[in-house]
């Protein structure tokens, strides 16, 4: 039987080599036009010249978002799939637990029109919504960026404040400790209930809990992730009402179950409409 | 086992950093560091992090139980994310840098609709109006380019403009028109047939006939674009031979 298993395995490395002498035909034939796969050169942490990023071991960085430069990320913080953190020209720091959501950039600025000019400081327990722009701007603890905000040059958005979805602010501008700024330019639109300011540091908390899964998922090596594929195929016809119809309790893998914080609570509380 | 394994082979091979990305990449798998107390505001980086990952990022990334799935003739640019419980139906594209998060509830994207480049589609878990929060983006949609969708259901035939903005709870009806630039608030309807825009989104005009008509045809002609995009890629990636060339030349076993 060594044998025979031995046999089949170098008949389908032959095969395979047949395949891949063929591949280079096939590219022979496509000529200039061909395409050649090369090893992803994207860098998720890169140094420019001497800056380099320091981030702590908690933090989720995924492996599409970029952190250049002098950026600084504290504990439990997450930079989300296709970021760009620039820390090229200044510093940038960003606190702990802080969440910096899909798409967005934080860049710094080294001279501006008013001449004076800050490095970008994020706080601690900050939520900065998806594809947001930030800019030179200093953001205090447990503020909120909206999704799609732009945050222009020296802008402080304080503590607690809010910046609605969409907003652009313009440069200099103060955001005020429990208000609602929105709009282009932000103008300041309503304060914010004491509601909703619980509703943003629970966010900011709900977002470390989802990026250790992230975070898990994105660090995986191939072999477990094949592993939990084929564990997924074999789980994938299993329904569990079925199941309990016929009084069979099949226990799922343990691998493949979410941890209980990120999934939604049993109390269902009414969340409060945030962002206007 | 792996991290013990990972730890020996770096003491041994301290010279190479490129030899501690592959160790490393075991070693990450567990984070087993014991919880430091913080002692000063400066982050601790961890020695195991991994600057470059040659795999570089996964398109489709599971979560748990949930695998995104994608039908077999839909373009999906290589540098999109699909995360969690995203499916995305029979002739549809997901462009470039695009984002498709579906941790926290369902992502549906229709047959023949498309999300253009850098955009944004999330789900949160409970939506305002109370009424299901998962994103469903039905057939023949356009969402333009560097938009965000969040929560929101967009009905068969419209056309989302670029930069859009849709909060929780938002619902695009049929056959209408989003402005690009546009920031739906939360809850909010677009009716049917019309073209609002700005921010928030007001009525701006109701759309004649021949414009209704014009809307699934800029979906299915953007189907046509990303069938070349589709046929430039190779069923199965050929990337293994330069990792196994690379390994080789780092002296690394294949």
């Amino acid at each position: 039987m060594g044998t025979l298993g031995r046999a089949i395995y170098t008949v389908g490395k032959w095969i395979r080599g047949s395949g891949q002498a063929l591949d280079r035909v096939g590219s022979l034939l496509q000529g200039s036009h061909r395409f050649e796969e090369h090893l992803s050169r994207h860098r998720t942490l890169m140094n420019v010249f001497d800056k380099s990023p320091l981030v702590d071991k908690d933090v989720f960085v995924a492996p599409s978002a970029s952190v250049l430069g002098d950026v600084q990320i504290g504990k439990g913080s997450s930079i989300w799939y296709g970021c760009v953190l620039r820390g090229d020209v200044n510093n940038i720091s960003v606190g702990s637990g802080t969440n910096i959501q899909d798409n967005s950039l934080v860049h710094v600025a080294k001279t501006n029109l008013g001449g004076k000019v800050s490095p970008t400081t994020i706080g601690d327990n900050v939520t900065v919504g998806h594809s947001a722009v930030i800019h030179g701007c200093t953001v205090e603890d447990d503020a909120f960026v909206g999704m799609g905000a732009t945050l222009l040059d020296g802008v402080v958005v304080e503590k607690h404040a809010m910046v609605a979805a969409g907003s652009i602010v313009k440069e200099n501008t103060r955001i005020p400790s429990g208000e609602v700024w929105g709009g282009n330019p932000a103008k300041f639109m309503r304060k914010l209930t004491d509601e909703e300011i619980a509703y943003i540091s629970k966010s900011a908390e709900n977002y470390i809990n989802l990026a250790h899964i992230h975070a898990a998922e994105n660090s995986k090596s191939f072999d477990e992730i094949e592993v939990e594929r084929a564990l997924r195929k074999k789980y994938a016809r299993k329904d569990e009402d079925y199941d309990s119809m016929l009084g069979i309790v099949r226990e799922t893998p343990a691998e493949l179950i979410l941890p209980d914080n990120v999934l939604p609570e049993k109390t269902t509380t009414r969340v409060p409409t945030t962002h206007y | 086992m792996a991290t013990s394994i990972a730890r020996f082979s770096r003491r041994g091979v301290a010279s190479s950093l490129i030899r501690r990305c592959f160790a490393a990449e075991a070693a990450l798998a567990t984070h087993t560091d014991p919880p430091k107390p913080k002692l000063t505001v400066s982050p601790s980086p961890s020695p195991d992090r991994v600057k470059w990952d040659y795999r570089g990022q996964r398109q489709i990334i599971p979560l748990g139980q949930w695998l995104p799935k994608v039908a077999v003739d839909a373009y999906v640019a290589p540098n999109a994310v699909l995360a969690g419980q995203v499916t995305v139906w029979d002739g549809s594209s997901v462009w470039n840098g695009a984002v498709l998060r579906g941790d926290l509830n369902k992502i549906t994207l229709g047959f023949c609709s498309n999300v253009q480049e850098r955009c944004v589609v999330h789900a949160a878990w409970s939506s305002p109006t109370g009424l299901p929060a998962e994103t469903l983006i039905d057939r023949y949609v356009t969402v333009g380019a560097y938009s965000l969708l969040r929560s929101c259901t967009i009905e068969p035939e419209c056309i989302i403009g670029q930069h859009s903005i849709l909060m929780e709870g938002s619902l695009v009806e049929t056959r209408s028109i989003l402005e690009a630039g546009s920031v739906v608030p939360p809850g909010r309807r677009i009716p049917s047939g019309e073209l609002w825009g700005g921010n928030p989104a007001r009525f701006i005009r109701t759309l004649t006939n021949e414009e209704t008509l014009e809307i699934p045809k800029l979906a299915v002609a953007i189907n046509h674009l990303s069938g070349d995009y589709f046929s430039e890629f190779l069923p199965y990636s050929t990337v293994y031979l330069e990792v196994e060339k690379f390994k080789r030349s780092l002296g690394i076993t294949v």
